[in-house]
């Protein structure tokens, strides 16, 4: 795992092609849908529902990215090399899972999820803008409206489960 | 100039004072005026004993427009009631929806608005108008001359559309209830009512050619339907019917109401107390009305509250009482009495209507020695309306 | 008699030379007046299905019928008036009285059909052409068969009541409350609202009459906590009032509680009668609030023996240790406290399910167990710094208070929260700064702007009277502490918009607004959760949840078949919804224990 973790951020070090990009992409969500479903097993089965809604939301979002790259009509595009926006270390750290402590509370949980979204948007909106539009911008474009509507279904429920504003 | 008729072969009277009338005899023919007749003043009818073309005996027969709203109202709540009294008198309903609304209000301690007071008298005096047009078209209809009722069923009709914005109805208003008035002048109402009036003044005098000023009429009409002023009291002889006696009896100036005192005017009498001087009355009493709806209209306060807050009408209860409410309409004293005893419907009505005095007992003794064709003239000329009979 | 009477009527022949006074097409030149009361109109999106019509037709012309694609939900029972013409005679009470106004008429006054059946139609639903009529009757504003604004309640002026907690809210007199009473229109809108189902047409009737032995009756058929409810409640059947749409709601509340006040509570047991004979049946009901003593009250009338475990010193739940006792007096409570005690129901005070016995203890020694724990944990905003011991959060406070412990009063506090709750501990705090150091310096920082509280407006308001501050808009950031650790402020930002396109809950800030508001101590009141550990994780486990609640069927039973869960934990926070919870449950566990037998 650990290994692998390495590759991964040399991935993310110098130019790098779309479908690399995407690739990291792929494995940040992959990673925390495997951490969602981990952790699923650990917490009271009260808030067992929001880490399984999390794990599977990952997945979804990870079936979206691999779509895209094995998109034929991408292929030219695809393998284009980037310049990587100086954030570009934010988005990697997330790729390693800080601890959530051993019972996290649906509270914790939450916020968590919401700073990784987070780290997601502002990695792709440094992209979008290392780029020149067209394209690829779009698609970076298209990446953070994807994640933004992911950060924002959160804090949704976030404000739903915490501010119910008292009785 | 009475009729004299020659009373030879009139039937004997009984020692107990009723006729003598055999009909096997040859000489009495009994025959029936109405219930459909147009010289019926609504569905009633006269049943009459003849004897060539005179009238020796009359029986009145009501009934036929019998609905029984005494009795509907004691199984209707407060409010219900309202909608249903203006039927009590078709030509001038709005006598029923104010003596009504005036006597819950005094049981029900309601103190209506100055401002819906106006309007009350102005509505009043406008229904006034409206009968008075209906009866001048009808007494000379009754004797021949259809082309007053029609001039004044067209300005009736102006009075209608008056009525109409006014109201928003022509004929049943349902606009005077417990607690005021339901809605203020319209925009313009002043104004056009100022045409309507010039209408109806320019209409009456024509009316007065045609009518008044009129040879056939006056020979016809002048000594009809003599009433002797002696029987005013025992016949409970009002209104315009006693006012062309010589009695200046109104109720308007004996026992004001609404905003009567605050009005300039003296009670319209006659002398002769026949067919002639009551239609005159009325026709000076309709001017009368004129000259008192430009009074209200200009003294009218221009602005506050025309309708009272009452308590929510759904469950309303008012405290045991009684009341009687009265005012002048076209033709007399009309007077609602009210008795409640605390619970949501009334307890009694009873609607005291001029017509019931006027066309029962008066006609029969007035209609003797008439002669068969005056018979319409004489009723329509005490100004009767069937429904207030037997309300 | 002269000449001129002879010659006189022949002046009529001038008539000859006039224009004819008839309108040659009144159809369209003589359209009706603007008042013209004629067919009638009906905005089926504003008309509630109240049916005040109706019951005011002296000709029984109106029926309410299902109105065709009508949706039926709160304030709405779906019906329209449908009208026959055949009966109905233009007075227009029908517009007069309606509650909202939808009823109108057109100014058309003419309609010709050869079906006669035609004449007996549903205005807006079936639809005329006159429909969209300008002209037509409508009630003038001042012309109202009704009144419309609420007899005005009493109240402790807030310079007085601010240096104690006595009760604020005074209650109705006899002859207010009758008043008040009288502006029902008894459609029952507001029973099919009330979470349960109260007979609120009824009883305000008895009002009216001063019947109030049949009142209290009515009360507690669907109510045993009439006291409590007649302070507190949420009243959402004001909410649907009929009266409230042109016009105040009938103060359903404070007529409920007149009725109440005016029986010395030695006359509720003769009224309410007596428990039916023993059925040798147990049941534990783990909770004494509102929803766990209502079950508790319905299963003890109906014979079963009942025994509440409840943790606290005192029973009453969240209605005793949430709301404070200017709103709720702690006696109003005992009262129907002390009547679902005198049938029979044994209340554990000081006995903690989890610790003093736990869940498979009772499931053995009980035929069915209840769990009505309530919201008692307070949530906390996580910002940096509100883990410091000066930040407290309000469920904890207000718990204190009411078991009488001393409260460490701050010179100068901020509560964050626009619930009642906050409002409950600003006034609470408040009102405890005035007592020990005659000043208040009470901040409130709410997410929600004015217009989107959560709090009661009248809450809203009454803080105000009392020198609250309240900053609406304003998302909590950071508790800021000095150099020695001491909390000196709350730092937030403004709120920007509190909701998305959805209408759900997305606040978004504004950072270039920030302010810091000056505090020694900083308390949370966002919201509150149950606190389920008692249930044991083997048992957590077995249960089945519905997004961090139990879940509970229809009937309020859960995936246990022994156990059943009602109120708040359940519902989130609401009295009434947590009574009617109570009623729903008990019925079930009674069924239950009837096949048992």
């Amino acid at each position: 795992m650990k290994q692998q973790q390495r590759d991964k951020e040399k991935l993310l070090k110098a130019k790098k092609s779309i479908v690399e990009i995407l690739e990291v992409a792929m494995e940040f969500e992959r990673t925390a849908q495997v951490f969602y479903a981990e952790l699923a097993s650990r917490v009271s089965k009260r808030i067992r529902y929001l880490v399984e809604e999390l794990a599977e939301e990952e997945q979804g979002h990870y079936d979206r990215f691999k779509k895209l790259r094995d998109r034929e009509d991408l292929e030219e595009q695809i393998n284009t090399l980037i310049t990587l926006p100086a954030s570009d270390g934010h988005f990697s750290d997330a790729v390693h899972l800080p601890q959530l402590g051993e019972k996290p509370d649906d509270q914790e949980v939450l916020q968590y999820a919401l700073w990784r979204e987070h780290l997601a948007i502002d990695q792709y909106h440094a992209l979008a803008e290392s780029t020149a539009p067209g394209p690829i911008q779009d698609l970076f474009l298209f990446l953070v409206d994807e994640e933004t509507k992911h950060k924002k279904e959160l804090e949704k429920i976030y404000y739903e489960v915490v501010h119910s504003g008292g009785v | 100039m009475v009729y004299q008729p020659d009373r030879s072969q009139y039937p004997q009277q009984r020692a107990d004072g009723s006729l003598d009338i055999d009909l096997e005899s040859g000489k009495y023919l009994k025959l029936w005026q109405g219930p459909q007749h147009p010289g019926i003043t609504g569905n009633m009818s006269l049943e009459l004993t003849v004897c060539g073309d005179e009238v020796v005996e009359a029986k009145t027969h009501v009934g036929y427009l019998h609905r029984g709203f005494e009795k509907l109202m004691e199984r209707r709540t407060f409010i219900q009631c309202f909608p249903i009294v203006c039927r009590i008198c078709v030509p001038e309903p709005d006598f029923n929806e104010y003596c009504y609304a005036a006597a819950v209000e005094e049981l029900a301690g309601i103190q209506p608005p100055e401002r819906s007071d106006w309007i009350r008298t102005l509505i009043l005096e406008m229904g006034r108008i409206n009968s008075y047009l209906m009866f001048l078209g009808g007494q000379a209809g009754s004797l021949g001359l259809g082309v007053v009722a029609q001039w004044s069923t067209y300005v009736r009709d102006l009075m209608l559309d008056r009525f109409e914005e006014l109201t928003g109805a022509r004929i049943y208003h349902m606009f005077i209830l417990p607690g005021g008035v339901r809605g203020d002048l319209p925009e313009g109402f002043q104004q056009r009512m100022e045409e309507t009036l010039k209408e109806i003044e320019r209409t009456l005098g024509d009316i007065e050619d045609v009518m008044f000023c009129n040879a056939v009429f006056k020979k016809r009409t002048v000594g009809l339907g003599y009433i002797d002023p002696a029987l005013f009291n025992p016949y409970g002889v009002t209104g315009p019917n006693a006012r062309a006696g010589g009695v200046a009896k109104d109720v308007r100036r004996d026992q004001p109401y609404l905003i009567y005192s605050q009005l300039a005017f003296e009670p319209i009498v006659g002398q002769d107390s026949d067919v002639f001087a009551r239609a005159d009355v009325r026709r000076r009493d309709l001017l009368l009305s004129i000259d008192l709806i430009r009074q209200i209209l200009a003294g009218m306060p221009k602005k506050g509250p025309v309708m009272a807050k009452i308590p929510n009408v759904l469950h309303w209860k008012i405290p045991p009482g009684e009341t009687y409410i009265r005012g002048e309409c076209s033709r007399g004293e009309y007077g609602y009495y009210l008795v409640t005893d605390g619970s949501g419907y009334p307890r009694r009505v009873n609607v005291r209507g001029p017509s019931y005095t006027h066309a029962v007992a008066l006609l029969e003794r007035l209609i003797v020695h008439v002669n068969i064709s005056d018979v319409a003239g004489l009723m329509v000329s005490l100004h009767t309306y069937p429904p207030e009979i037997e309300r | 008699m002269s000449i001129q009477d002879l010659l006189s009527p022949f002046t009529a022949w001038k008539n000859l030379f006039r224009d004819p006074v008839t309108i040659q097409d009144p159809f369209n030149d003589r359209p009706g007046s603007e008042r013209y009361r004629g067919f009638h109109k009906n905005d089926v999106a504003s008309c509630i299905g109240c049916g005040t019509c109706e019951t005011i037709c002296q000709n029984a012309a109106i029926d309410m019928v299902v109105g065709e694609g009508e949706p039926t939900g709160a304030g709405d029972s779906g019906l329209r008036p449908r009208i026959d013409y055949g009966r109905c005679c233009w007075c227009a009470l029908c517009v007069d009285i309606c509650m909202t106004g939808s009823l109108t008429m057109s100014n058309a006054y003419t309609w010709v059909e050869r079906d006669p059946d035609a004449y007996r139609f549903t205005p807006g639903v079936d639809k005329k052409s006159w429909d969209n009529a300008p002209l037509g009757y409508q009630r003038a504003e001042s012309h109202r068969l009704a009144p419309t604004q609420r007899v005005t309640m009493g109240e402790v002026a807030p310079e007085r009541r601010i240096g104690s907690f006595e009760e604020i809210v005074q209650g109705y007199g006899v002859e207010q409350a009758r008043l008040e009473a009288d502006r029902c229109v008894s459609c029952g809108l507001c029973i099919a609202t009330c979470p349960t189902h109260m007979s609120i047409p009824d009883y305000i009737q008895s009002v009216r009459d001063g019947d109030y032995e049949k009142g209290l009756a009515l009360l507690y058929e669907t109510n045993p906590f009439s006291n409590v409810c007649g302070r507190v409640c949420t009243h959402k059947c004001e909410t649907v009032c009929a009266a409230g749409h042109e016009g105040e709601p009938v103060a359903i509340r404070w007529l409920k509680r007149h009725i109440v006040d005016q029986l010395p509570v030695e006359k509720y047991r003769r009224i309410i009668g007596d428990p039916k004979p023993p059925t040798g049946k147990r049941v534990a009901v783990i909770g004494a609030g509102p929803a766990g003593l209502t079950a508790a009250f319905d299963l003890a009338k109906m014979g079963h023996s009942v025994v509440v475990y409840e943790a606290r010193e005192k029973p009453g739940g969240m209605f005793r240790y949430g709301i404070p006792e200017y709103r709720l007096p702690y006696d109003a409570m005992d009262i129907d406290i002390e009547i679902i005690t005198s049938m029979g129901v044994e209340i554990r005070c000081h006995n903690r399910v989890g610790t003093d016995i736990t869940m498979e203890q009772l499931h053995q020694e009980y035929d069915a167990v209840l769990l009505s724990i309530g919201l008692h944990l307070g949530r906390s905003t996580r910002i940096a710094g509100s883990d410091h011991k000066g930040v407290a959060k309000a469920v904890d406070l207000l718990r204190d208070i009411a078991d009488g412990k001393s409260i460490d009063v701050p010179k100068q506090c901020v509560v964050i929260g626009g619930g009642n709750v906050a409002m409950d501990i600003a006034r609470s705090m408040a009102r405890l700064q005035k007592s020990t150091q005659g000043e208040i310096r009470v901040t409130v920082t709410a997410l929600e702007d004015l217009d989107h509280f959560l709090a009661d407006p009248e809450e809203v308001k009454e803080c105000g009277e009392e020198g609250i501050a309240i900053l609406d808009s304003r998302g909590p950031q950071e508790i800021c502490l000095d150099d020695q650790g001491q909390i000196i402020g709350l730092r937030t930002w403004g709120v920007e918009s509190i909701f998305d396109e959805q209408g759900r809950f997305a606040p978004r800030y504004n950072p270039e607004d920030e302010q810091i508001h000056p505090a020694d101590r900083v308390i949370e009141a966002i919201g509150q959760q149950s606190d389920v550990t008692l249930l044991g994780e083997a048992l957590t486990e077995k249960l089945a949840w519905n997004r961090g609640r139990i879940a509970v069927d229809g009937q309020g039973r859960t995936s246990e078949g022994w156990l059943w869960a009602a109120g708040d934990c359940v519902n989130g926070p609401d009295v009434v919804h947590a009574v009617a919870d109570g009623h729903r449950v008990a019925t079930d566990i009674d069924l239950m224990l009837q096949k048992k037998r």
